[in-house]
């Protein structure tokens, strides 16, 4: 059939639903495959996706989603629809009537007894939000494979939110935006492509709106993406902007210098003119640099000691290709990382490293607009950016979460050791750890996750997961047969002697049952909540697991975070700061449990939860045996919380055994 | 013991006094069409099917009783006494497995114990074909085997009584289990090397000798041993395609295939309910029995019966399983043999490569004005599972026209499409 619309299309899927409509409840089944069918033939074209959804007030009636994993509206959750919509066949077809359902309740098309039309507008505008990739398809080599490959239901999908976008109120659909926009660079991740594509859809939604509905917030950053200061608004092509800037008036140049550095320290994003700025302050008036970054006196402090080489560093690295290094570059500034003695000569061989080609490769594929930069420039880029931004380290979408904890925890408490690391993968295609007095190399193993890995992540991931991936698996094999979780011995040794030797988990490792669940709260307790651990504080990262589960708390599976200090709010209680490796936005986990990234007294990257929230979800943990508090002390209603918790959510999948 | 509990003479005594309660049907197997056939009738119903669906049943307000078929043992009375105590008087078999359940059954609701044995010999192919040859139906020669050197005699004393001579390509022989539904677990073999394929698993099994000419089937709807309704379906490539009515140069020889079907409700003693025999019929019209079932038919054959003739075949099976539907309520359900307004055909599709990762369904299949529907998906990319017998094929398309040999040109053209990429 002809994918336009036709009289006849309409009549076959009529038919269809007419059928379902009156079979009895018990029958549905026999009768969904053909609505599905009739279904997907009217999505072949937007008239089709327009005129389907006349009919979907009557879907959930008519039985449409019975006995499916669609049947309960009020249980949908925006984060799946993605990976539906992308999968194949039949549930992209079903994802996108169930949709069309939510969208019928949201414009009160239809009743739910237990969806209103403001939860539905809500879901809905979520969904969007987390779709924008297929609303403004990136030109990206990746999404253009996924396009190829799957382009039956990428048009299906596409098509969706072509009609889904003509359907929402765009002030609602980009306030969503703005607070998915909030939760991502208040991490102030690496990498902001995500980013970027968000504040640019937003910008199309409210160019139709008058500019009192456009909200301020959103305003600073399309600035801090095209431009924040009176040159660059006038200037948006760096080339012009470059010349320009040949004309300008010292006290002007201060003002750029401020300008950009403001709404870069306040966005977390940088305008790729900035990097014009930079490399001018560089070469001509270098005592204006530390105003182009906005430093701190310790920044300054640190700049001014090491002016040659971070002069150096911006002549190489700092394009406008590699603008948002700049931000990197002043929180490595701040953080006073050069006075590390081993980061400057570091940073100085990679300038000057000889990078195998199949690395060079990666690193090209990583910026679209290289314009003649060297792989050198891409990968000194990429450390500066993670040396100032350590917890902006993401482990993009891959299931490399160790592999980014390590980056990060190195990067905070080892440059030194990261910059030994980095050459010996881009120059020498291995690296090599220890374990147990043996060394692994990284080139003799196979597997790992390097041809299937995502490519949208920072140089320096690009250049070492798929090197530390193999190395942390071939550990995990070596002690899988030890009877107890391996993380125990693969941990410290991974990540090195920062990660103490203690090491307790809530899953028995022999039976798979959870046997002493309270002692094993009371351990945590009472060695790292400051009311009971006898004020012993948390120095280094400890990688911990925990458990992910869903907004109905439903087990998903296991996840790696780093605890990074532990806290007390205003109110009193005690918070765990945490690095996600997954630099989610807004996370659900289920009983009221949400971590934020921000308004707890969150640093830069942190995300964070109360004390106990935070242990409920949590399965293992290092821990130093010769400081331990009082476990005893803990009160027992604290501990019976903990255990309902953990019982009622990831704990329904395991059996618990009494001791 | 739960048996004697179940047998108190009193709840028996208060069921058969209670002659003005509306009496039970039993359908025996889980099949939703014929749950919805038997609402459709407004009939009471019990099902009983494998224990998995109480859940689905008790949801759904489904009188349900869970039962495992394949054990078979003396716990069967209870099967019975548990439907009596119910109020059931009928039991309607829909599964090849549910056959002989049914069959005994019904003997105990009707006090007639060979109605029993008479569903036996619908459940051992080599029974059935004995009883048939004894019957003086044109039957291909068949023995049973036990062991991989009785196949390998039958192959050999087979092709020599064909005068084949060394080097001359062997006439293959069939073989399937003695009790499975249709083609499942059938195989055609003629070189003695494909016998070391069997496993022990497939034995005892059926030998026959191939028989050539056309495959048809039949599906005879009886009721107090008179046919009501006699659908002749004519198979295009067997387990592949099929459609209904038949093409009119096999709906000629009705007559012919009505009178063999009425000697075989003869020689099988059978009443009620539907049968399904299969026949070959040969260029100079002779017919050979090859094997029947009394149960819902595969190939989506009722389907295309309802499409085709207009009735319900679910329900038709269910009225004529039941001793007390009336002759009129019989010939106000049928129509007459004669008066299907078109052919209702269907393809089943099975992939022709071991692994798939898209679907094709081209635009002329679909705009052609034949086309119904299908029920085929994008599937998940993965290895295909190998076939069973003909059963586990990935989707079916539905033809409907008025012409048969167009019909047959359809279903031969798309047999050999790549649906499957």
């Amino acid at each position: 059939m002809t994918s336009e619309l036709t009289e006849k299309k309409v009549e076959r899927f009529t038919d269809a639903l007419n059928e379902l409509d009156k079979a009895a409840t018990f029958a549905k089944s026999m009768y969904q495959t053909d609505v599905y069918q009739e279904a997907g033939r009217m999505m072949e074209s937007l008239d089709g996706m327009k005129t389907l959804f006349n009919y979907a007030n009557r879907f959930d009636e008519a039985g449409v989603f019975m006995n499916g994993p669609w049947e309960d509206a009020s249980k949908l959750q925006a984060p799946l629809v993605s990976g539906s919509l992308k999968t194949k066949g039949l549930a992209s077809i079903i994802e996108v009537m169930s949709d069309m359902r939510m969208l019928a309740i949201a414009k009160g098309n239809a009743d739910h007894p237990s969806v209103t039309k403001e939860s539905a507008e809500e879901f809905l505008n979520e969904v969007m939000a987390l779709n924008l990739d297929l609303l403004f398809p990136n030109g990206s080599e990746e999404s253009r494979i996924e396009q190829k490959e799957n382009a039956e239901q990428f048009d299906r999908a596409q098509r969706f939110f072509e009609f889904l976008f003509t359907q929402l109120s765009s002030a609602s659909l980009s306030k969503t935006l703005l607070v998915e926009i909030n939760q991502l660079t208040a991490q102030r991740p690496i990498m902001v492509k995500r980013i970027k594509s968000m504040i640019r859809t937003a910008k199309k939604l409210l160019e139709s709106e008058s500019p009192e509905n456009q909200p301020e917030e959103l305003q600073d950053y399309i600035e801090a993406v095209e431009g924040p200061t009176q040159y660059s608004k006038k200037f948006p092509n760096v080339n012009h902007y470059r010349s320009e800037l040949k004309n300008v008036m010292e006290d002007e140049l201060v003002e750029e210098a401020r300008a950009f550095a403001e709404s870069m320290q306040k966005t977390g994003i940088v305008a790729p003119q900035h990097a014009i700025l930079l490399r001018r302050l560089n070469k001509n008036k270098p005592e204006l640099l530390f105003e182009a970054l906005m430093l701190t006196d310790k920044g300054k402090a640190n700049l001014e000691e090491h002016i040659e080489l971070v002069s150096q560093l911006i002549k190489v690295a700092i394009y406008p290709a590699t603008a948002q290094t700049i931000y990197g570059l002043s929180k490595m500034l701040d953080r006073g990382v050069l006075s590390s003695t081993p980061v400057a000569p570091g940073l100085r061989r990679l300038v000057e490293i000889d990078i195998q080609p199949g690395v060079r490769k990666e690193l090209f594929n990583a910026y679209e607009y290289r314009s003649g930069l060297t792989a050198n420039s891409i990968l000194v880029a990429g450390v500066i950016s993670v040396l100032g931004q350590p917890l902006g380290v993401g482990q993009g979408l891959n299931p490399t979460c160790q592999s980014a904890r390590g980056i990060s925890l190195w990067a905070q408490h080892a440059p030194g050791y990261l910059l030994e690391l980095i050459p010996r993968a881009a120059r020498d295609g291995d690296i090599d750890l220890t374990f147990e007095g043996t060394a692994i190399h990284s080139k003799d193993l196979k597997g790992g996750l390097a041809p299937e890995l995502h490519k949208e992540l920072d140089p320096v991931s690009l250049v070492l997961v798929p090197h530390l991936d193999r190395i942390y698996n071939e550990m995990m094999t070596r002690v899988a047969l030890r009877g107890e979780d391996g993380h125990k011995w693969v941990n410290p040794e991974f990540y090195g002697n920062w990660v103490q030797r203690g090491f307790s988990t809530v899953i028995e490792p022999i039976t798979g049952t959870i046997t002493d669940f309270q002692g094993y709260v009371r351990l945590f307790y009472a060695t790292h909540h400051p009311d009971y651990n006898d004020d012993y504080e948390l120095i280094y990262p400890n990688p911990v697991g925990i458990f992910i589960t869903n907004v109905h708390g439903k087990l998903l599976g296991f996840h790696a975070v780093s605890i990074l200090r532990i806290a007390r709010v205003e109110s009193g209680d005690y918070r765990i700061y945490f690095y996600n490796p997954n630099n989610d936005g807004s996370q659900n986990w289920g009983q009221g449990i949400e971590p934020t990234v921000n308004g707890n007294g969150e640093l830069e990257g942190e995300s964070s939860l109360p004390f106990h929230e935070f242990v409920s979800r949590l399965y293992a943990f290092h821990y130093n045996p010769y400081e331990q508090g009082d476990a005893f002390a803990v009160e027992d209603d604290i501990v019976e919380r903990i255990e309902s918790l953990a019982k009622q959510s990831w704990g329904e999948e395991y059996t618990w055994v009494a001791l | 013991m739960e048996l004697d509990q179940m047998d108190l003479p009193g709840t028996m005594q208060d069921d058969g006094q209670d002659e003005t309660k509306p009496y039970l049907t039993a359908l025996i197997g889980w099949s939703l069409p014929a749950i919805e056939a038997c609402t459709k009738l407004e009939k009471p119903f019990v099902v009983v099917g494998p224990p998995d669906f109480e859940h689905f049943a008790e949801k759904n307000d489904i009188r349900f009783i869970g039962w495992d078929f394949d054990r078979l043992n003396e716990g069967s009375d209870k099967l019975f006494k548990q439907l009596k105590a119910l109020g059931a008087e009928v039991a309607v078999p829909l599964y090849e497995e549910c056959v002989e359940w049914a069959g005994a059954l019904n003997s105990r609701f009707r006090n007639e114990p060979r109605v029993f044995n008479r569903s036996l010999l619908l459940r051992d192919k080599g029974m059935m074909k004995r009883k048939a040859q004894i019957a003086g139906i044109k039957v291909g020669v068949f023995e049973e085997a036990h062991t991989k050197d009785d196949v390998r005699r039958f192959l050999k004393r087979v092709n020599e009584a064909l005068l084949k001579v060394e080097g001359d390509k062997n006439d293959p022989i069939h073989v399937k289990p003695l009790d499975k539904a249709g083609s499942v677990g059938h195989r055609a073999i003629d070189d003695p090397e494909e016998i070391d394929a069997l496993s022990d698993n497939d034995f005892p099994l059926l030998m026959e000798s191939h028989l050539d000419g056309q495959e048809f089937s039949c599906e005879v709807f009886i009721h107090k041993g008179e046919i009501q309704f006699l659908n002749i379906t004519e198979y295009v490539k067997l387990g592949y395609s099929n459609f209904v009515p038949a093409s009119p140069s096999l709906e000629e020889k009705r007559p012919q295939i009505r009178q063999a079907i009425e000697q075989l409700i003869n020689a099988f003693e059978i009443e009620y309910g539907v049968i399904h025999p299969e026949y070959f019929i040969t260029s100079d019209g002779t017919l050979h029995f090859g094997e029947v079932a009394a149960r819902v038919p595969g190939g989506h054959i009722f389907d295309l019966i309802e499409r085709a003739h207009g009735f319900n075949a679910y329900q038709a099976q269910i009225l004529c399983s039941d001793p007390n539907t009336t002759q009129e309520e019989l010939r106000n359900f049928f129509p007459g043999e004669d008066e299907a307004e078109g052919y209702a055909g269907c393809l089943m599709v099975h992939p022709h490569r071991p692994y798939i990762q898209g679907l094709d369904v081209p635009d002329e299949l679909e705009d052609h004005p034949y086309f119904e529907k299908h029920d085929m998906f994008t599937p998940d990319q993965g290895k295909v599972s190998e076939r069973i017998g003909f059963g586990n094929h990935y989707g079916t398309i539905f033809f409907y026209g008025d012409d048969s040999e167009e019909m047959r040109e359809l279903l031969q053209k798309y047999e050999k499409y790549d649906f499957y990429v």
